[in-house]
């Protein structure tokens, strides 16, 4: 560090040109650029550092999600001289109530792809220690984990308020400790599936426009079309019309994993080995979703 | 020759250092071909440590070599060593020693400078503290200390480049790769990047610098590779590429046509540009008897003398006359 002032005038103040400093502490490879990205991508979708607009959809719709295991709390408190273990809704249905999340997939994924197309900051990443799967790791990573923290947190709290307003909460912890393995895995289930999905689309395109467009009408086009197909009586085998309900594939899965089967009211119901087409399907999305980010992100020309 | 990382006691690398000895580039053989166009053509060069400037016409295969160097694209042929390094064999080793500033837009407009600048701190590998104590020192070192908290949306064209150098900066590399660093630069935004370049050297940090602004190389710059179409024109030190010309600028002021005359009385030959006299003699370094017959000839006129000295090439006369002795 040089000053230019001299000791003797210190006390009139000096300006100091502070130079270069090298670095020489810690450095990572790999690894490291993948967290810093992982952790970047996971602030960007949460609005953190960012203006507060951006904090609101996330937040948002984290309480939304929420809203009822408060209600089947409040409600099992209130009544709980009158019923034991009251219950508007079963830790299955609240997995199914993430589904809602899609808005969130459908509004995030894009705003955590795109830019990064759209501003051309690619060749920045890439000319740091980092592959092209390290970065379809670290954004679909960000994006599974938020996801699975806004899934699991609403399970949490249901969990937690009905063992306290149980009449023993040993017991209750007891009779559901299948629901702590359950519960988890259904929800990794489900985040990573929307997450691969919202991501792989967005990988598409750098206009988040389309990218949330394109996501919310994959999920709703494969919808309509899977219950028209198994709502009409006059097609023979209509039940396997499910399987391309890209939106339910999750869930279905999760009637497995709670359930041991499909769910009776399920379309899939009526299909043998349903469950393990559910799950075929599941992987075959999962797949194509993860090609799509590695074609899109071989950052090296042959 | 072998790359030198020094340690610290718990085995973590600290600061990459570049090559012991040896040159910090060495492409040999590198050819890039694309289908119908050769990008680059066996282009073989070693380079020393310091501030290098890529020299070459748009299109020229400036940006396919930053591409190979950095391992984003494959040589066709040939292969390239970076601080000793085959980019081939570790291209994360070589990156993890390079700083990279492209010539377009690459950063995101709704985030700080601190922020973007830490971020990439943090995908050099540096700690998240370290990157963003990193961030603010190099943000403060380009001149954006007071702005670094803004949005780099609200920046000027001279804010971002200063930025995107100091994206490049944060991860304190071996050698940074600059594209066109003064390109969309006013004369005062070019001078003060131009000296930022300038004072990279004396930090340690060594310089690809690509532009087809010679006077740019010129100016910061004590090595100059040419490329044409691909092909190698020439690479040296740029001092050796300024020759003399066997022309003297005279300046006299005002007395010009007096000067004019009485040189034509010696026999030299000399016209007015620019309000100076240019005077053609056979004077070469070393030899200064010719120039000491020009002094004579103005003492003896009587006029003042404001300057006397002999016209070097510019880097363009050497680029186009080397490149026309190659065609």
């Amino acid at each position: 560090m040089s000053s230019t002032a001299s000791s003797a005038d210190a006390g009139r103040g000096a300006v100091y040109d502070r130079g270069y400093r090298p670095y020489d502490g810690p450095r990572g490879r790999r690894g490291a650029a993948t967290l810093a990205l992982y952790k970047a991508s996971m602030r960007r979708a949460l609005g953190l550092r960012r203006p507060w607009r951006q904090k609101v959809a996330p937040f948002v719709l984290l309480g939304v999600v929420t809203i009822p295991a408060i209600v089947n709390v409040g409600i099992g408190y209130v009544t709980r001289d009158r019923f034991d273990g009251f219950q508007i809704i079963t830790y299955r249905e609240y997995v199914g109530v993430s589904s809602a999340l899609l808005l969130f997939v459908a509004l995030v994924a894009p705003d955590v792809m795109c830019p990064d197309r759209r501003h051309r900051v690619l060749p920045l990443m890439f000319a740091r220690p980092l592959l092209g799967v390290d970065y379809v790791v670290a954004k679909v990573g960000s994006i599974t984990t938020i996801l699975f923290a806004f899934s699991f947190l609403p399970q949490v709290v249901l969990f937690v308020g009905n063992m306290l307003v149980s009449n023993s909460a040993l017991d209750y912890v007891g009779d559901h400790l299948d629901v702590l393995w359950k519960v988890p895995l259904a929800v990794a289930v489900l985040s990573l599936y929307y997450a691969t999905i919202g991501c792989a689309l967005s990988s598409l395109t750098d206009r988040r426009i389309v990218a949330g467009a394109s996501v919310i009408g994959l999920f709703l086009l494969t919808s309509i079309s899977s219950s028209v197909i198994v709502g009409d009586s006059s097609v023979e085998g209509g039940g396997y019309g499910g399987l391309i309900n890209v939106l339910a594939m999750p869930l279905h899965l999760r009637d497995v994993i709670f359930l041991g089967h499909i769910d009776p009211d399920s379309p899939l119901s009526g299909v043998a080995g349903g469950g393990l087409l559910a799950l075929a399907c599941y992987l075959v999305v999962l797949c194509t979703g993860a090609m799509v980010l590695w074609w899109r992100y071989r950052w090296v020309e042959r | 020759m072998t790359p030198v990382d020094r340690r610290h006691d718990d085995g973590t690398p600290g600061r990459l250092d570049g090559v012991s000895n040896g040159p910090l580039l060495r492409l040999n053989g590198l050819t890039k071909r694309y289908p119908g166009v050769t990008a680059l053509d066996d282009i073989t060069l070693e380079l020393p440590a310091g501030r290098i400037g890529l020299v070459g016409a748009n299109g020229a295969g400036k940006s396919t070599l930053f591409r190979i160097l950095l391992g984003l694209s494959h040589p066709t042929e040939g292969h390239v060593e970076v601080c000793g390094i085959d980019v081939a064999r570790d291209p994360i080793g070589v990156r993890s020693r390079l700083g990279y500033m492209p010539e377009h837009d690459c950063l995101a407009l709704d985030q700080t400078a601190a922020d973007v600048v830490a971020t990439f701190g943090e995908l050099s590998g540096l700690p998240a503290r370290a990157a963003r104590q990193r961030a603010s020192d190099i943000l403060d070192l380009v001149g954006l200390d007071e702005a670094r908290f803004r949005p780099i949306g609200g920046f000027s064209t001279g804010m971002r480049q200063r930025t995107k150098l100091a994206q490049a900066l944060v991860g304190d590399p071996v050698l940074v790769l600059l594209d066109e660093p003064t390109a969309g630069l006013d004369p005062i935004g070019r001078e003060e990047m131009l000296l930022l370049v300038d004072r990279l050297g004396s930090f340690g940090i060594s310089v690809l610098m690509a532009t087809h602004l010679l006077d740019d190389v010129q100016q910061v710059c004590d090595h100059v590779v040419m490329i044409d179409a691909g092909r190698l024109v020439v690479s040296g030190a740029t001092d050796s590429l300024l020759e003399r010309t066997g022309l003297v600028t005279i300046d006299v002021g005002r007395h010009t046509d007096e000067l004019v005359a009485g040189l034509a009385q010696v026999g030299v030959v000399a016209v007015v540009v620019d309000g100076m006299v240019e005077a053609t003699v056979e004077a070469t370094v070393g030899d200064d008897t010719r120039m000491d017959l020009l002094r004579d000839v103005v003492a003896g006129l009587g006029l003042p003398l404001f300057r006397l000295s002999t016209r070097l090439t510019s880097l363009d006369e050497a680029f186009v006359r080397r490149s026309e002795e190659l065609t």
